[in-house]
């Protein structure tokens, strides 16, 4: 049995609704989750730039190696060399803090170029975005940054920057498969015919009015991505070299006496990456649930 | 042979629920018919007005939930005799409040069983149907001839292929398809709009159908062709003689192709009678609507005088936000003082007025 | 004397079909012609009525002088200049003159725009305005096409169709046309909103001194609409002329099978009976015979009644618009 009810007499308009009366109440519980990661990133990030921590992280304390959580302060332990993991945590969002902000900026603002080319103004151009984007999409990406890093450094920025570039066609495909939805729809060549200029359909009608959302989930997705690609080169030893530290090469060294029943510094900046990832991802979907929502009329 | 019914529809209630604005839009709201053995029956209104979905609901596809939650619709043929939304007290539960529904439980997936189970033998045997867009209904990727012939060995006696296919090239000639033969082969899409309508309407005549639901037959179709269908399905009236369920916009398809007509407006039927008596701008003893309906169609003599055209003001009904008296009262160019009152907070019934022609309206019944 | 506003001369718009991926061996390409050889010219407050079945690049044209298609040849003529091959910027001044009341009501407004916004927009596209004029002649606008203030504040999907309608109509408006496109307006609406547009119209006619090129598949509606009327069948003009005449006295056999399938669905039982109920060829242009006389031919009552004459499938005798009359223009051989 389903059960339908009708809450009030009198209804008004739909915009008139709150989002939350009418979003289903998963997708909040998701969304406060989401926006929490987001604060506690944002925060620490803070925190770490200040320097405003409970120890300082590159600080070796040989008395208290491998400390359980809560001992003498140390929150959630310290590891082999006993400095502080919960410092080391905070400090390692440095780590893909900003590159993975200037990868989600140029892969948002690649894409969106290229969707816009290719959705707009089509023909030629559309086969040549897509030509492009099959190239990038066949080659492994893990392989492309690995190859970088052995040509030129192993430097975050470099490969934040592929990153962005190898990201830039999905968003691309995004935006260009909406403005040719979009365009089905004729207020496209209505409004050109109201005189307005290229550029303001593209910018004001299309990508404001009609895309925002869809950039806004896909930065929420890549910063999810990024995350992930920086733990994963920093634990295979490509990405941040110790001692700077990084959720990824913590991992790493904490990996070793995981097996010795020390399982804090390993657990710790695990943990850390699962419930960040799962947070942004949370919150793209969900976003994603609430503002591409299907009104039914 | 007329006054038997064999469709009859009453008390039909289809709702259906907008989760984001939280509230039930009534499509159908109280809908009783009931068409008569070899008699056609027009159901006109505009859109929104619940004429499909009662169509729909009769064939048991409403898809929107919660869809059908009352009512009974009989069907008294050779064949069948039963009721079509038997037991759907099982399967609803509904709360009022000030005589209003505003809750509705329904086992959705066990009633989509249940009448699958009480429809079988008689959806597309019993009952057939017209769609509003032939392409979409056929399938593309089968020949017409082909698809035609499966429904006629699915729902009459005729088993044998060669037989059906006779069957099916006779039905092809009675919608007046030139050359039969060579459009059996062809795929829908092959067709144009106004021959893949006939190749539908041979489809759903070939299972020799007790009632024949026409749900906007000429719709979508071009003027020239919408009046060839028209003069084919009158004449089909005629030869073949089948019980007809007409639902359309047009009131002039309505008018040349019913014996009786009910005009719905906002889930409810505001008056039912003689298409003759209803549909003539002469007879002047009917709804407000119906008049109004009538006056905003151009007349030949109107057009030669260029003249405005009588409008009905405001737009069309939310069926949402339903008012409390007559649906029509906001729009209606003939309240009088004396009776707005009633006309705003009350809602009339349907009562006969004359023979067999019963309106929805205070006008009449002054109490 | 009124002036004539626009000039259509020789209006061509073809269209390739690609034969796929081998018609590069084929050696021919099929081209539709969407719109063929038409001419025609609309003076100031007056309206224009162009009839016909669908496919029959009744849309095309209204497209095409707003410069939404390119034209494949032909002039059109604005105000006195030629504006066929003005540039998209040399053409946006023009923009204010010409607008279009799209067929499709949900599709020619932005569905995340409120409707102020989409007014306001319309205002300020081709002039600046303060905000306190925006608002004054945004209620000007509304009370032109009677829409409720409340609505403002609505999006589009919040509307119902005529109210839809009545947006689109008053963003035309705002931009301050004075020749418009109103491509099939009623099409989408109910019966009773229909009337209500149609009044609206031709009201706004009067007071703005407006011209329209009425588009619709309706001849009853075009007919009370229009001062004159064009009938297109298949890309061409077929008949001419003023309202009256059009509905009074067809002389194309086309226009009388239209009428008499519209106003009276009896009468004139022999027209219709004898028509070819071949509709496997009607309305769709056939490119495997292109450009074989009359394009009316196969289902003209007129041609089967008179045991099909060479003349009206001869390509050298395919026939031409002529002046049968005073502003009366039919093209066929057989004028009724």
């Amino acid at each position: 049995m389903k059960r339908y009810r009708q809450h009030s007499i009198e209804f008004g308009n739909l915009s008139d609704v709150p989002f939350w009366k009418t979003a289903g109440p998963i997708d909040l519980v998701y969304i406060s989750y989401g926006l929490l990661v987001v604060l506690l990133v944002f925060v620490s990030y803070v925190l770490g730039m200040t320097g405003f921590l409970p120890f300082d992280p590159q600080e070796i304390n040989l008395e208290l190696l491998m400390a359980p959580p809560n001992t003498e302060g140390h929150l959630l332990g310290t590891d082999f060399m006993g400095r502080d993991i919960l410092a080391r945590l905070i400090i390692g969002i440095q780590a893909y803090f900003l590159p993975g902000l200037l990868a989600i900026a140029l892969a948002l603002a690649l894409g969106t170029c290229f969707g816009v080319l290719a959705g707009y103004w089509g023909g030629g151009l559309d086969t040549a975005s897509t030509y492009v984007s099959n190239l990038l999409n066949s080659f492994p990406r893990l392989v492309l940054i690995l190859l970088m890093v052995a040509a030129f450094k192993p430097d975050i920025y470099l490969v934040m920057t592929v990153v962005g570039i190898t990201n830039a066609p999905t968003v691309a495909s995004l935006i260009k498969s909406k403005i040719q939805f979009l365009k089905q729809k004729n207020f496209i060549e209505a409004a050109t015919a109201l005189g307005l200029k290229n550029a303001v359909i593209i910018i004001k009608h299309i990508l404001w009015h009609n895309c925002r959302s869809v950039l806004i989930i896909q930065a929420t997705l890549g910063m999810a991505e990024v995350i992930l690609i920086e733990t994963s080169l920093s634990y295979l030893g490509f990405g941040v070299q110790e001692p700077t530290p990084s959720w990824g090469n913590m991992v790493q060294s904490g990996a070793n006496y995981f097996m010795q029943g020390k399982f804090w510094p390993s657990t710790a900046p695990a943990m850390a990456i699962l419930l960040t990832i799962m947070g942004f991802h949370l919150l793209g979907d969900s976003l994603n649930n609430i503002l591409e929502r299907k009104r039914d009329q | 042979m007329i006054g038997v019914p064999v469709l009859k529809i009453e008390n039909l209630r289809t709702y259906f629920y907008s989760s984001s604005k939280q509230a039930f839009s009534r499509a159908v709201d109280g809908v009783n018919l009931a068409l008569e053995k070899g008699e056609t029956l027009g159901i006109v209104g505009e859109s929104g007005s619940g004429k499909s979905v009662t169509a729909l609901s009769v064939m048991g596809l409403v898809t929107a939930e919660p869809g059908v939650i009352t009512g009974n619709i009989g069907l008294k043929t050779d064949g069948v005799q039963k009721n079509l939304l038997q037991d759907i007290e099982d399967y609803v539960k509904i709360t009022n409040e000030n005589g209003r529904t505003v809750e509705v439980s329904k086992d959705n997936p066990g009633w989509q069983r249940h009448i699958d189970r009480v429809l079988r033998g008689v959806r597309g045997k019993e009952i057939s149907m017209i769609f509003q867009n032939p392409k979409l209904s056929m399938n593309p990727f089968s020949s017409v001839g082909k698809q035609i012939k499966e429904a006629i060995m699915l729902n009459t006696s005729i088993n044998n292929a060669q037989e059906a296919r006779e069957r099916t090239l006779y039905w092809l000639e009675q919608v007046k398809i030139d050359s039969p033969r060579l459009r059996y082969d062809n795929n829908p899409y092959g067709l144009s709009g106004g021959m893949c309508q006939r190749a539908m309407i041979a489809m759903a005549l070939s299972s020799e159908p007790s009632v024949l639901i026409a749900d906007e037959p000429t719709t979508g179709l071009d003027a020239t062709i919408q009046s060839k269908i028209v003069s084919l399905l009158e004449e089909l009236k005629s030869s073949v003689g089948v019980t007809t369920l007409l639902i359309s916009h047009d009131i002039d398809v309505i008018k040349t192709l019913s014996d009786r007509v009910s005009v719905m407006y906002g889930g409810r039927v505001l008056e039912s009678g003689p298409s003759k008596e209803i549909l003539s701008a002469a007879h002047n003893d009917k709804h407000p609507y119906t008049a109004a309906l009538l006056a905003s169609i151009p007349t030949a003599r109107q057009i030669k005088a260029k003249s405005y055209l009588q409008a009905i003001k405001g737009d069309v009904l939310d069926t949402i936000n339903l008012p409390s008296g007559c649906l029509f009262y906001a729009r209606c160019h003939q309240v009088t003082e004396q009776i707005k009152m009633q006309c705003k907070h009350q809602e009339p019934e349907l009562r006969e007025i004359s023979s067999n022609h019963n309106v929805r309206c205070w006008r009449f019944f002054n109490a | 004397m009124t002036d004539t506003i626009l000039e259509v001369q020789n209006l061509k718009k073809h269209y390739n079909q690609n034969g796929g991926l081998f018609s590069a061996f084929k050696g021919k390409e099929n081209v539709i012609p969407a719109v063929d050889d038409v001419s025609f010219y609309i003076k100031e407050k007056e309206t224009m009525g162009l009839v016909g079945e669908t496919g029959c690049g009744k849309t095309t044209i209204g497209r095409t002088l707003l410069k939404l298609i390119p034209a494949t040849s032909g002039k059109i003529i604005f105000n006195g200049t030629d504006i066929t091959h003005l540039s998209a910027a040399q053409f946006r001044p023009f923009r204010k003159k010409i607008q279009m009341i799209f067929q499709d009501l949900d599709a020619a407004l932005n569905p995340k725009m409120r409707i102020k916004a989409i007014l306001q927009e319309a205002l300020t596209v081709h002039c600046r305005l303060s905000d306190a004029e925006i608002d004054h002649r945004i209620s000007e606008l509304l009370e032109m096409v009677n829409l409720k203030k409340s609505k403002l504040s609505n999006f589009p999907n919040e509307l119902s169709g005529g109210e839809k309608r009545r947006v689109g109509i008053a963003r035309t408006l705002a931009v301050g046309a004075r020749f418009i496109v109103a491509d099939e307006p009623t099409s989408a609406l109910d019966v009773s909103i229909q009337a209500q547009v149609v009044n609206l119209l031709r009201d706004l006619q009067k007071e703005l001194r407006l011209s329209y090129l009425f588009i619709s598949h309706d001849l009853r509606v075009v007919e009370l609409v229009s001062h004159k009327v064009a009938v297109m069948y298949l890309g061409q003009i077929v008949e001419m002329g003023l309202a009256g005449r059009i509905a009074n006295a067809p002389r194309h056999p086309y226009t009388a099978v239209l009428w008499s399938s519209l106003v009276d669905k009896k009468s004139d039982e022999s027209i219709k009976n004898e028509g070819n109920p071949n509709e496997g060829q009607w309305g769709v242009f056939d490119f495997e015979r292109p450009n074989v006389g009359c394009r009316f031919a196969p289902r003209c009552p007129v041609y089967h009644a008179k045991n099909r004459p060479t003349i009206c499938t001869d390509p050298a005798t395919s026939p031409q618009l002529q002046k049968i009359d005073d502003a009366h223009q039919v093209r066929c051989h057989f004028p009724l």
